[in-house]
């Protein structure tokens, strides 16, 4: 840079001076904001608990739908297949007594989901959803979690029911049949 | 060969025996370095005489990863490749598939589409302001420009549930609807963001010190931007007038009326003042694109299950808050892609280092490199 003139350097002097105080308008009147209009917006977790936009992502867990108070798992294995991160693992097929197939197995490493979403797309019974998980640590590697825990304990009285439906949905096939109407279709997910 | 860096051999400058010569390594884990770079410096005193830049430290084989999965499972790491960014590129790879199958994407979620991309373009150029600032000098404007980037990272939370890998595009759509909460949010934000730009004027392009440290300092002309084909705000700060959403139009970006700003001196201020008013013409976008979202679905009626492409090939761009982003997807006809080529802008912008740093003092080392708002993990992919 050029050595500037001395009116140069005295201009030069009161502007940089002046660009100073302007920017320190800026920040008092901020600093006057935000003493006292602004509210505190430090979340004092965990007394308080965050509140979790409606589109929260953690990882995902089986969706209990009130109509058979259970899951709806297949064990299609599209989940397992589609899963980028490879850390979803679901067996399941046919069960005794009823038609519907059922999960047997489902197990989920929350440390290796990338929370991308495309095993709820894929899903062909919309049971999987982003659980509302927030402040979940992992002690080691092998993160697993069987998502099917808590169904288990429901799970012969599910069947139970499940027979009955069947029977109840066979019954009026038979009656409508003969008028060759399409069957209802049971408690598909919303 | 004039665009060549002077290498140490032919240069009797870079002169190893020269009594002041050394080399001066700058990272990778500088604190002002942004992200994993390492720059090698060949200097005589406090000049530099040969840059190298060294890169790879934040390499994750996106490009070969996308060779062994299908097309979807591709999505969570489109906005892995430039985290600060992550939408443009996440609905950009979206784009790019959805152009190799032909598939029409309704109204509602191409506006939504772009509403998003053009706050997430906001969020990185007032990251970008920020750092860029700190790294020169001034605390102060990074808080405010944080403050403000929270409030995008808010409304895209809302739609997305996500703050930066969002994950959010979907062939065919998005994965997610906007509510009038967000829309609301996002009017809210256009209007402080417009009152907040003047604030910016005064606290950080008015200030002397901001001035002497970035007018005339690392000087990229169009010559020099042409021949490493850098792109962005670093080659519109040098004159040319190339914006991918203008000059090739995707999407529905021909629809908004918007302007691609310019500036001819090719220095970091020139850069500076094009990242903002590239807010306040993004601002323009959002409030066009809030005031115009049409109802309806924002996934196709039917949409496809299995993606197929026929044998092909297909190049498809857009324009990233760094430049022009480029997809370059080639189909055998099976579900996986054959091969995926990433065209990062900041890989190109950073190429240019070696030509732009030499001769400069070391000083301004940080003031040129941040200027250049690069991002590493996309350089390294
Ligand atoms: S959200 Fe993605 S990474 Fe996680 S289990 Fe589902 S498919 Fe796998
Ligand atoms: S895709 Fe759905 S039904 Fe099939 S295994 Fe996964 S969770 Fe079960």
């Amino acid at each position: 840079m050029e050595t500037p003139t001395r009116t140069g350097r005295l201009g030069r002097f009161f502007t940089g001076f002046g660009s100073l105080f302007h920017g320190l308008a800026v920040t008092s009147r901020h600093f006057g904001r935000t003493i006292f209009l602004r509210k505190n917006v430090t979340q004092q977790y965990p007394h308080e608990k965050p509140t979790l936009p409606k589109a929260y992502r953690s990882a995902i867990r089986l969706i209990r739908f009130p109509e058979t108070d259970s899951h709806d798992c297949v064990g299609c294995k599209a989940c397992e297949r589609i899963c980028p991160s490879a850390c979803i693992a679901v067996d399941g097929g046919k069960v005794e007594g009823i038609k519907k197939k059922r999960a047997s197995h489902f197990e989920m490493d929350f440390a290796l989901c990338s929370l991308c979403g495309l095993c709820l797309d894929v899903c062909p019974t919309t049971t999987l959803e982003y659980s509302r998980l927030y402040d979940e640590a992992g002690y080691n590697r092998n993160w697993k979690h069987d998502l099917l825990a808590e169904f288990r304990a429901r799970e012969p009285a599910f069947i139970a029911e499940q027979r009955q439906r069947e029977q109840a949905e066979a019954e009026a096939k038979a009656q409508k049949a003969p008028k060759k109407e399409k069957p209802p279709k049971e408690g598909d997910a919303p | 060969m004039s665009d060549e860096p002077r290498g140490a051999s032919s240069d009797p400058e870079a002169d190893p025996t020269h009594p002041e010569a050394y080399v001066l390594n700058m990272g990778p884990q500088h604190p002002s370095m942004h992200g994993v770079l390492r720059l090698k410096l060949h200097m005589i005193g406090e000049e530099i005489v040969v840059a190298e830049p060294v890169i790879g430290y934040a390499h994750r084989a996106h490009e070969k990863m996308a060779e062994n999965r299908n097309y979807l499972m591709f999505l969570p790491n489109s906005s892995r490749i430039d985290y600060l960014s992550g939408m443009i590129y996440n609905i950009g790879y979206c784009q790019a598939v959805e152009k190799l199958l032909e598939i029409e994407v309704p109204e509602r979620a191409q506006y939504i589409r772009v509403i998003a991309c053009e706050l997430n373009r906001i969020a990185s150029h007032l990251l970008w302001i920020g750092t860029y600032v700190l790294d020169i000098g001034g605390v102060t404007p990074f808080l405010y420009c944080w403050d403000d980037r929270e409030q995008i990272l808010d409304l895209l939370d809302a739609i997305t549930g996500s703050r930066l890998t969002y994950s959010y595009g979907r062939f065919g759509g998005v994965t997610m609807d906007v509510d009038d909460a967000f829309l609301t949010g996002t009017r809210t934000f256009l209007e402080r963001m417009k009152s907040r730009l003047p604030e910016y004027d005064t606290l950080v392009r008015k200030n002397v010190i901001f001035i002497e440290r970035s007018r005339g300092v690392g000087i990229m002309d169009r010559q020099t931007c042409r021949a490493y084909g850098v792109t962005g705000p670093c080659l519109r700060a040098a004159g040319v007038a190339y914006d991918v959403r203008k000059s090739e139009p995707y999407g529905i970006y021909d629809r908004f009326d918007f302007a691609v700003p310019t500036e001819s001196a090719g220095d970091c201020l020139a850069r500076y003042d094009v990242r903002i008013r590239e807010i306040e013409e993004s601002l323009k976008i959002v409030t066009q694109a809030v005031r115009d979202l049409p109802a309806g679905p924002i996934m196709p009626d039917k949409p496809k299950k299995k993606f197929k492409p026929a044998e092909g090939a297909s190049y498809f761009a857009v324009e990233a808050a760094r430049g022009a982003f480029g997809m370059y997807l080639v189909s055998d006809g099976s579900e996986v892609p054959f091969k995926l080529k990433l065209r990062t802008p900041s890989f190109s912008n950073l190429s240019s280092m070696p030509k732009v740093l030499a001769g400069t003092m070391v000083a301004d080392t940080i003031a040129i490199v941040g200027s250049l708002d690069i991002v590493l993990p996309e350089i390294d992919r």
